[in-house]
């Protein structure tokens, strides 16, 4: 060993932080990328997943409809949501510190080996990043409330997930502004990069692992990777564009109808929730 | 007193052996190589390995007809007991390789396979994939990093031997050089073991690799130690000829249909596809109706060179003769063929499948070298046997020690005390020719066998006279100053300007390679011999004006080159002289004015001297030991009393 | 004439083309370009044009200069020692055909030192950290001594297939020079907790395959577990692109990933 004292405790539990960063990829942050996504489409499919309750709606209805009711049943209904939440900001915190340490320990080399594995390496390593900025920024405006960080300052509210939430894409109830492009592309960038970042840690976390050990293994793994990749991505780009599109006074009007209230009546809890709307 | 130290100069197979070998005795090496040993000229062999095996022994085979073989294939020039012993050694190092981890190929059993090769009629040959010595030295180099890693063993990489220091007669240590920082220093020992390898590079270019010069073996010559039968050149018949060097084409090409032909019309510009079947001189096939294309190795050797050289016959005017094997389904040769067509295709940029491969006979191995000693063992018949009859009992067990007493500090030593000679630098094994897959064998038996005769001797001389650190100081700073003053002189040559192509380096070795290659291969005569002394003299006076490029104090290359090619302009005396004198033909060494074997006269080495003071090299006849097995001719036509089948022999894998 | 002129290869007879090489003097030394031009002989590979140009070392316009120092042995892409990089790509220069890469007068070839190993001068550089590295893994078969003991084990068809793939590696360094993982260290010291790379990873997983070998596994296991072991690697897969000899050094990569995970938890739960 280089180090006469011995090994440090970052040597000595090396192989441990690695595979734990391994693991937190996808237990627990990749299984809530998935669910997440999977959650935010319904704005797009929804309206089927109401059954009967959907039958009068418009698709875009019956998804605010549905969404709005995911959103509040795992809010109020979900036990320990605290917990599970934290555990989830330290695994992203985890595994977003080592992987920049871990990425910093190499150096791209695309220019001469312009193979698409070595791609895939770089952009592994590109998506970190962008995706830790945009995790960071999609955490502090909509669930801590960070409002100066919102184009419009939209102030996020699980009893009007939908609304909300398109009001921060869209940055003014009126329609989309400037700056509520720029935060829209920048979902569509982030969300693109960790669905990237998620498919393609799989695809070497069976490496990683020894679960595909033959060149024919990891290129079957690989398709499959690159399926469920496609599906995820599927899922967010419908997520974004559909609440970058969604019309937050139509979203309202389902959601105010989940809280039991007139199409017309002012929420309840926060006057600030909802930006005055045009009469 | 301090650990007993040995020094092993190369890090082949040959010198790996000897190292691990004393490393385990407790007996410290320091290894020397001019490249990391992983990449000694030993992984270029791809054949084989022969030993005697069970099956082959079920079969009648037995390690006294693997000896047998030897000493015929060698024509009988060699000492005949070193090689019995090397023959019932064998088996013993095909199990310590397979101990090792060499991943010699297998049956559907698990059990070692085995191929036939040339100058056999049983499959004794143990090869791994088509790199069997890439592969056996990865396994030595393996236990030699092993014992590496526990302080036994110190490796200097990257330097150069560069004279031995004897001391009242003994060898106790060398000079080397560190070839980046251009250090010079002595380094004590109680041994010294040359494992340097073979000297292809006299000839320019060969099948060898670029530090195959000789140049090691030729400063212990000039020091005094002798050299045997330098004129055993062996030329493998059919090399890709390349602009750097010359490639191994295994002989199975020939054997799976290959012909061989040249367009009849000198200079012909036409592209080989082009030209019509009536306008090829396919020689072989109309020289020899009954072989054809595989006629046994030496007469394609010559017919070729004779076609090329002597006729001026050669494919564009060059020396080669197109090697065909497009008449052949693709499918068929990519089965049969694969490997070795692929090895073409990369070096060439051409497939053969589709277009004739350019081929020409390559310089190849060396059985000459360092004159060696050995004591007999125990079996000593009151007259030497008859030829072994293949297959028949033999009349001796394969117990070691019969043909060499192990242990003995002589074995494989050097005419100077506490020198030794291991593998292809030495002469002994392979007479006048060396059989395919022998190579191998030589030189793991020397570092496994003799190298506990270097342990007896070191064990012997310290007892007696004292370990090598208790030499005086000035017997090593003499040779070092020596080695000064010649780098001195090479590097004082320097200047600016264009160095004239009559005294640059690399010109005069390729007017050596190109002498040697016309005069001292495949066909020598007499006349052309003392034609070709006279230009060695020549090329020797200009070298002595030669003038260098680089006055770099650090990794001077081409300087290490040049001092170089005065060695092996040296080698290239003894080799021509010894031709001169050998006034027969036998095995390898071939003379059109002498074409018949005389063993009235000439079964005997040639021992050559270098006197250092007329820097003069005679050669005077040693008889050979031949009390085993009486000497018969050597005919591979398929009548033969050895009974070997030279279809089958040309048939297989090459020889390599 | 030229060899190109009866074959599939259209390259230019009697062409010059132009060598441009990255040199340096020695350690510490700034390296700097040259360019030579070169009439190429009848099947040219590249060091057979190092080798022109060291016979007389002229530059392309005219200037004299020193030799250019390069590593060879075998030419024949077996020893591994004439690695260098073409055209921006790590590979055997014997074995790099000038037809193939300048087929037309005045194209133009760069030769570069490896990049992740210290230059000794010019396109040779010292490799000892791959050496160094196989000791770091005990990269051989523990035997009991050369004197005879019978033979080794038996093996399967299959596995000696398996083995042999992973043994003809010849220490070349192309895994390394393509791997974005493996970075240059100079300092020898820090070598022990530096990225090992797909040279060594392969090796150790040769000797793990073997019966005997196998006996050190545990040991070998241990320093991959570790800082610079199997888990730095990055997956890029460069090096069995690279690979000359085409060793399946990815498949290696993920079996002895498996190999460190149930190791881990094997000796989680039973060592002392």
């Amino acid at each position: 060993m280089s180090n006469p004292i011995g090994p440090s405790w970052y040597q000595r539990n090396y192989f441990l932080l690695r595979r734990l960063h391994s693991l937190t990829g996808i237990v627990p942050i990749g299984v809530f990328l998935i669910a997440h996504l999977v959650t935010n489409s319904s704005i797009l499919w929804g309206k089927f997943a109401l059954r009967g309750d959907g039958a009068g709606k418009s698709l875009i209805d019956g998804g605010v409809y549905y969404f709005a009711k995911e959103v509040t049943w795992i809010n109020e209904q979900v036990p320990h949501l605290l917990l599970i939440e934290i555990t989830l900001w330290v695994s992203i915190a985890f595994h977003s510190i080592l992987g920049v340490v871990y990425a910093m320990s190499g150096k791209s080399n695309t220019s001469r080996y312009a193979y698409q594995d070595n791609w895939r390496y770089t952009l592994q390593r590109v998506s970190g990043y962008v995706g830790i900025a945009f995790i960071f920024y999609h955490v502090a405006t909509l669930r801590w409330g960070w409002k100066f960080l919102v184009p419009g300052g939209t102030q996020w509210s699980h009893h009007y997930s939908a609304s909300t939430l398109a009001l921060a894409l869209r940055g003014s109830a009126e329609g989309m502004t400037t700056w509520g492009l720029l935060v829209s592309l920048f979902y569509m960038l982030g969300v693109t990069m960790l669905v990237f970042h998620f498919a393609n840690g799989l695809w070497t976390a069976a490496i990683t692992w020894g679960v595909t050990v033959s060149a024919n293994a990891q290129r079957r793994w690989g398709r499959v990777c690159t399926g469920i990749g496609a599906a995820l991505m599927l899922a967010g780009w419908s997520s974004v564009i559909g609440f970058a599109m969604l019309s937050p006074e139509a979203a309202r009007a389902q959601e105010n109808k989940l809280l039991g209230k007139s199409a017309h009546a002012v929420p309840e809890s926060s006057s600030s929730e909802v930006p005055a709307r045009p009469e | 007193m301090a650990q007993q130290r040995v020094i092993v100069v190369g890090g082949g197979l040959a010198g790996l052996a000897a190292t691990i070998r004393l490393a385990e005795s407790g007996i410290g090496v320091d290894l020397f190589s001019m490249v990391p040993v992983k990449r000694s000229h030993s992984v270029c062999a791809q054949g084989g390995i022969n030993a005697c095996n069970e099956v082959a022994r079920q079969q009648g085979y037995s390690e006294y007809e693997h000896f047998d073989e030897t000493i015929y294939g060698g024509d009988f020039l060699a000492d005949q007991p070193p090689v019995l012993e090397m023959a019932n050694f064998a088996p013993k190092i095909i199990d310590l390789l397979d101990r090792m981890g060499v991943p010699f190929n297998r049956t559907n059993e698990g059990f070692r396979d085995l191929r036939l090769f040339g100058g056999s009629l049983f499959k004794r040959t143990h090869f791994a994939g088509a790199t069997t010595g890439q592969q056996l030295i990865y396994a030595l180099d393996e236990q030699a990093r092993r014992w590496e890693a526990e302080g036994r063993v110190a490796k200097y990489e990257f330097w150069e031997f560069l004279w031995p220091v004897i001391e009242d007669g003994r060898c106790v240590g060398i000079v080397a050089q560190d070839m980046r920082t251009m250090q010079i220093r002595a380094f004590r020992a109680d041994a010294v073991v040359m494992a340097t390898g073979g000297c292809g590079l006299v000839y320019g270019k060969s099948t060898n690799s670029v530090i195959c010069t000789g140049a090691a073996a030729a400063r212990c010559f000039q020091a005094g130690v002798w050299y045997g039968n330098p004129e055993m050149i062996q030329v493998h018949p059919t090399a890709i000829p390349g602009a750097d060097k010359l490639r191994l084409m295994s002989e199975s090409a020939r054997g799976e249909g290959g012909r061989v032909w040249v367009p009849r019309k000198k200079g012909e510009s036409r592209r080989p596809k082009d030209i019509p079947e009536a306008e090829r001189y396919y020689f072989l096939e109309e020289r020899y109706p009954k072989y054809g294309n595989i006629v046994p190795r030496d007469i394609a050797t010559r017919e070729i060179f004779q076609i090329c050289v002597s006729e001026g016959m050669g494919v564009d005017g060059e020396n080669q003769v197109y090697l065909d094997l497009s008449h052949k389904d693709p499918e068929y040769l990519t089965r049969k063929l694969g490997g070795i067509l692929e090895i073409y295709e990369k070096f060439v940029g051409v497939d053969p499948r589709f277009e004739p491969m350019k081929i020409f006979p390559a310089v190849h191995y060396s059985m000459g070298g360092l004159w060696t000693r050995y004591e007999r063992g125990s079996y000593q018949p009151a007259s030497p046997l008859p030829g072994h009859k293949s297959g028949s009992r033999a009349p001796i067990g394969a117990e070691i020690g019969q043909g060499m007493q192990p242990g003995s500090p002589i074995n494989m030593q050097t005419n100077i005390d506490g020198l030794y000679a291991f593998g292809e630098v030495n002469f002994a094994y392979h007479g006048a020719n060396r059989l395919g897959a022998n190579a191998l064998l030589s030189c793991i038996f020397d570092g496994l066998f003799c190298g506990k005769s270097v342990e007896n001797y070191v064990r012997d001389v310290v007892a007696s006279k004292g370990q090598a650190d208790q030499v005086p100081q000035g017997a090593y700073d003499r040779v070092v100053a020596q080695e000064e003053a010649k780098q001195k002189r090479l590097m004082d040559t320097v200047g600016r300007g264009e160095v004239a192509p009559e005294i640059n380096p690399y010109q005069i070795h390729k007017e050596l390679g190109t002498e040697m290659t016309a005069a001292c291969t495949v066909v020598k005569s007499g006349p052309r011999l003392e034609q070709a002394l006279k230009r060695v003299e020549e090329l020797k006076e200009r070298f002595a004006r030669a003038r260098l490029s680089d006055s770099a104090a650090w990794t001077n290359q081409s300087f290490s080159y040049a001092r170089a090619v005065g060695d092996m302009l040296t080698i290239a005396e003894a080799i021509v002289k010894g031709s001169a004198v050998r006034k027969e033909s036998r095995g390898a060494h071939y003379r059109t004015d002498f074409p018949e074997r005389d063993d009235a006269h000439f079964m005997k080495t040639t021992v050559a001297k270098f006197d250092p003071a007329s820097a003069q090299v005679s050669v005077e006849l040693v008889g050979v030991d031949a009390s085993l097995v009486q000497p018969r001719k050597r005919d591979y036509t398929g009548k033969s009393a050895g009974g070997s089948v030279e279809k089958k022999a040309a048939a297989s894998p090459a020889a390599v | 004439m030229n060899l190109a002129s009866s074959n599939s290869i259209s390259a230019q007879p009697g062409r010059t083309i132009r060598f441009r090489i990255k040199r340096c003097d020695g350690p510490g030394k700034p390296s700097y370009w040259q360019a030579f031009s070169v009439s190429p002989e009848a099947g040219a590979n590249v060091l057979s044009c190092l080798q022109q140009i060291a016979a007389n070392p002229v530059t392309a316009d005219g200037q004299r200069t020193t030799p250019v120092v390069w590593d060879a042995g075998c030419l024949e892409e077996v020893c591994g020692a004439c690695t260098m990089v073409i055209n921006g790509k790590a590979r055997q220069s014997c074995s790099c055909l000038v037809d193939q890469y300048a087929p037309n007068d005045g194209d133009e070839i760069t030769l570069e030192p490896m990049s992740k190993f210290p230059v000794v001068r010019d396109l040779w550089v010292d490799r000892s950290r791959m050496f160094h590295n196989l000791k770091r893994v005990k990269a051989w078969v523990p035997i009991d001594g050369t004197y005879n003991l019978g033979a080794g084990p038996r093996e399967s068809h299959e596995q000696q297939e398996r083995r042999y793939a992973l043994s003809t590696c010849m220490t070349c360094g192309c895994c390394l020079e393509a791997c974005p993982q493996f970075l240059p260290e100079a300092n020898a010291n820090k070598w022990d907790t530096s990225f090992v790379g797909a040279q060594v990873l392969g090796q150790a997983h040769l000797f793990n395959l073997h019966q005997t070998g196998e006996q050190l596994a545990s040991d070998r296991l241990d320093v991959l577990m570790g800082q610079g072991g199997v888990s730095d690697c990055g997956n890029s897969q460069n090096c069995v692109k690279v690979c000359p000899k085409h060793i399946p050094l990815t498949e290696s990569i993920a079996a002895l990933g498996r190999a460190v995970a149930v190791h881990s938890v094997k000796r989680w739960f039973t060592s002392k």
